[in-house]
């Protein structure tokens, strides 16, 4: 017998009526999923922390107010994409931008995957989130279209419009990046890898 | 790409490959990308972005669940922050031991799992094993394989995200995460084919025709589903039946009712219908699951009436939905087990030449009647040109009767000067 899993929702009420358990699982599912989508979209993994921190205390400071009408992981990421708009103004205030943090955000060697994140910049902005939103966050298009307020048929062809656009704009970059492994990176690579490490 | 030789849309292609697709559309796009190189070559390169994207890892820091949140909970105010939004307080400081002892309770569930399914798996039951682990890989965000990206996004709980009434969802999921392994452990032996055949005879021996038919019927154990005979005096007459055969014996019936006569037409015809019947099996599987979980659910659960109400309308429309299904079903393997043959005899009838004219009396009183009859036919068309001309020609007299009266007079008196 497969064990019974508890959905979402179920635990997010069991949380509504007190328990404390029912949110440290929401919490052990959804913190690295949230990090990854706050990360990838900011510079900085101090702010990418904090912001996790945050949408997880508006959930809690908002949970008397919570109905099950969709689903958690919609409702959780609906709160982190205003918290990022939010930041995103802020940053956009405070000039000069925030230095990046020293640290890359990609497992492993630093610029494994510099020429990724090249490519999803050169892609339109709204494209470019649904495609994020599918391949990194794993959303289905109905999820997506909840959460961008977007049709699902729209949400569909932006999705294979920018992945074929990605298609055509990987095979350069990874041509590049494979001359670039073979001999030393160029010092401009390197440069841009520390600027592009969020979108 | 076009629609002639791509049945399949790219999108589609691409929704497939998402496990977004509906069952009937997926199990089209699985038989197109089969044998088309051009959609493989695409579904490759779709792979391939989802690939160098997965490439782009972030390392999720030692994030620990807030001390705080009980007091958060039962405060009502949010405490001011350093931003103005909530307090951000570090992973350290709430760390939790309930939170490690969680993680490794975690760890012993999926070592668990993963032997009791290699046990299950060995034991021959491979496809259930993959139906159960497969979704609590998915749930914990454990699965990195990028192609079983279809498999996996068909598989993960999703309920739809609100019910039309806005009403809590009811978990569902499970049934759109069994629908894609259903429809693949749905098994048919060879294709389905509803085969139909129309063959049309003259014949001079109608009646030795008919029973040799219903001979042939017995013989090849079909049945007569509809039977008419009829024809006008003065010509053949003709059997139209609707015969259903064993669809093994349908070419043994025809050779034996062609020698019955002349053959005039023949035609047969088949209806591939083995991704509907792949699809129905499928559909009708999960609804059975459906049923079965939502009845445990009444049966373990208690809760608000009307939450038990609604879970028992649900089961009231699942039960229905079966039994359509059901019928649905048996119709289909019955148009498949048994052929359909429309059959036409047509008796070849030689017409009598008619020698003895009628005779003078008949004649006689034939014009007679022929006569009066056309005597009232004329009355009545004057009767009836007369009262529908009548009113407006008597009016045409009032107006121009005076002044032609007039003219008349004037006409006279001229004429007698």
């Amino acid at each position: 017998m497969a064990p019974t899993t508890i959905s979402d929702e179920a635990l997010m009420l069991e949380f509504q009526g007190g328990s404390r358990e029912a949110f440290e699982q929401l919490f052990a599912r959804y913190r690295g999923p949230l990090y990854g989508y706050f990360r990838r979209r900011l510079n900085g993994d101090q702010r990418a922390e904090d912001l996790t921190q945050d949408t997880f205390l508006a959930v809690i400071r908002a949970v008397d107010r919570y109905e099950p009408r969709a689903l958690f992981r919609t409702y959780l990421y609906s709160i982190g994409m205003n918290l990022l708009a939010a930041e995103r103004r802020k940053q956009h205030r405070d000039s000069p931008p925030v230095t990046p943090a020293p640290e890359p955000a990609t497992h492993g060697a630093p610029d494994a995957a510099l020429w990724v994140r090249q490519a999803l910049e050169k892609l339109d902005e709204s494209e470019r989130e649904i495609l994020m939103l599918r391949e990194y966050e794993q959303l289905s298009y109905a999820e997506i279209a909840e959460l961008l307020k977007l049709p699902v048929n729209t949400v569909r062809s932006r999705l294979f419009r920018s992945r074929m656009a990605l298609r055509g704009y990987l095979e350069p970059a990874r041509k590049l990046h494979d001359a670039a492994g073979q001999s030393e990176a160029p010092e401009g690579v390197k440069l841009a890898g520390a600027e592009g490490e969020a979108i | 790409m076009n629609k002639i030789t791509h049945p399949i849309e790219p999108e589609e292609l691409m929704a497939y490959l998402d496990g977004e697709l509906p069952a009937d559309r997926a199990t089209a796009t699985a038989a197109h990308l089969g044998e088309c190189t051009e959609c493989q070559s695409l579904i490759s390169d779709l792979r391939g972005v989802s690939e160098a994207l997965g490439s782009w890892k972030v390392v999720t820091p030692e994030l620990q669940i807030p001390q705080a949140i009980a007091a958060a909970r039962s405060e009502s105010k949010p405490e001011p922050t350093r931003n103005g939004g909530t307090k951000a307080l570090t992973w350290r400081e709430i760390l939790g031991v309930r939170w490690q002892n969680a993680e490794w309770i975690g760890v012993v569930a999926v070592v668990l799992l993963v032997v009791v399914g290699t046990v299950r798996f060995i034991g021959g039951n491979a496809n259930n094993v993959f139906s159960q682990v497969q979704p609590s890989i998915s749930e914990t965000n454990s699965s990195a394989n990028r192609d079983q990206m279809a498999v996996r996004a068909s598989q993960e709980v999703r309920p739809p995200a609100t019910s039309a009434e806005g009403k809590p969802p009811v978990n569902f999921g499970a049934s759109q995460r069994d629908k894609s392994v259903v429809a693949r452990e749905a098994v048919v032996n060879g294709p389905m084919i509803i085969r139909t055949a129309q063959l049309s005879l003259i014949t001079k021996e109608f009646d030795q025709a008919r029973t040799a038919l219903e001979v042939a019927l017995k013989r090849h154990r079909g049945y007569v589903g509809d039977l008419k005979i009829g024809g006008a005096t003065g010509s053949g007459r003709t059997l139209n039946a609707t015969l259903r055969v064993p669809a093994d014996q349908l070419d043994a019936t025809l050779s034996e009712l062609k020698a019955l006569g002349r053959v005039e037409s023949e035609s047969q015809s088949g209806q591939d219908v083995t991704s509907q019947y792949v699809d129905l099996q499928a559909r009708l599987a999960n609804a059975r699951n459906t049923e079965q979980r939502l009845t445990d659910l009444l049966r373990n659960r208690t809760g608000k009436l009307s939450d038990v109400l609604e879970v028992e309308q649900e089961v009231d429309r699942v039960r229905g939905e079966i039994e359509q299904m059901e019928a649905e079903r048996k119709n289909m393997s019955n148009q498949v087990s048994y052929a359909t043959l429309n059959a036409t005899i047509t008796e070849d009838y030689k017409a009598q030449l008619q020698v003895v004219p009628p005779s003078t009396s008949t004649r006689l009183s034939n014009a007679a009647v022929e006569g009066y009859k056309s005597m009232v036919d004329g009355l009545v068309s004057v009767a009836l040109f007369l009262l529908e001309n009548g009113p407006s020609l008597l009016l045409w007299i009032a107006i121009l009767f005076l002044p032609a009266r007039l003219v008349w007079k004037k006409a006279r008196r001229s004429f007698a000067q």
